[in-house]
């Protein structure tokens, strides 16, 4: 048997995907370290970092640098991301529990989704085929209106950081004021709006799926004992 | 073979560990809810629900309802209660970044060491026997250390948190003067820091040794082939 090169741990941290991946997490540091002082900035920046993450899947198939350490990167990185920007939302529209509530969803559906994966056997949480929600296969089966979906939540979140003047201000005359400018407006709100509550609709149903899942596991197991 | 009982996933999810979960869960909402309006009555329910997740592993063993379910439960109550907790702490000290960093290094420290220990095939994270490293040994081997680590964490935040008399507070004011008030505070605080600069070296750590067993599984994968 011919031997193959055996790669450092060391090759596969500097594969050009990975290292898009730091690229990222530097922006993303330095992002929202000055959010406060140039918000345009600071959003310029985050749709910057956003779009290196479909950049780095293409680059990963392209020169077959794929890993599973690119794969958990990229994983970690969106989530983290998300996570401090609704950290920042509920600054600026203090106390913001409803950006609290939302984290708590992020969280607990990621999670639960990526560990009841592992138990069935797949590796990533977007693999979701047999399931019986109608939503879930509407959601998982059409790539294009998952990334619909996603971006929605992403430029909501920023839109809404932008919009904010004061030092606190109340999320409903926030919105309300935005939907009023003109019917553009209207329309574009509405449309992200509904993308925003798909998505949270389908974190919702994926806790309950992933939690059956984890259940269903340990009877599995015991039946094969 | 005996026909052995099926339990129905209503079953596990009535099991009186996890409804201790399930209020955990209710506690932490209310916790968070009244959080600025009753420093005292949060940090006591805060501590009653931190209680509560000794208790539903206490509870499991006795009653033979040990269940998947119920670890990932436990786990993701864990993770969203102190994201939430640094939530309100960057908040009270605007803009807290280093809480958003701590956020950040909690997140990406138990989703990389959660993953990497599904590749490797063990079920929790704390079951860490073969690192090289002598802290992480130090760390996961002595369960009493690490129950000293994890607590004096939850204890620095919610000390802050009560602290905090202002709208807007200097966190290394309010530790300073805190600390100078006897040289009884000034041990407590030290004790408490002391516990908390290990819990994040060991986070930081298991960053590292979580993304090398990911291009490890990566490399094992390719020579069995």
């Amino acid at each position: 048997m011919a031997d193959k090169s055996r790669p450092s741990t060391l090759t596969v941290y500097l594969y050009v995907p990975n290292i898009i991946g730091y690229i990222r997490i530097i922006l993303n540091c330095f992002a929202f370290a000055i959010c406060f002082k140039d918000k345009y900035l600071f959003s310029v920046l985050y749709f910057i970092s956003f779009a290196c993450d479909a950049l780095d899947g293409w680059f990963a198939r392209k020169l077959n640098q794929v890993s599973t350490f690119g794969a958990v990167l990229d994983m970690v990185t969106d989530r983290i991301s998300t996570a401090c920007l609704l950290v920042i939302l509920s600054q600026v529209y203090r106390p913001g529990f409803i950006f609290l509530s939302l984290l708590a969803l992020d969280i607990a559906s990621h999670w639960l989704q990526m560990y009841s994966s592992f138990l069935v056997g797949k590796t990533s949480h977007k693999d979701v085929k047999d399931s019986s929600s109608w939503l879930f296969r509407a959601y998982y089966a059409n790539r294009k209106f998952m990334g619909y979906c996603c971006v929605s939540c992403e430029v909501l979140y920023i839109i809404l950081f932008l919009l904010a003047k004061k030092q606190t201000e109340n999320l409903t005359d926030v919105l309300v004021n935005a939907a009023m400018q003109s019917w553009i407006y209207l329309t574009l709100l509405a449309l992200i709006l509904f993308g925003w509550t798909i998505k949270q609709s389908v974190n919702l149903i994926q806790i309950k799926t992933a939690a059956d899942a984890c259940i269903l596991y340990d009877i599995n197991k015991k039946q094969k004992d």
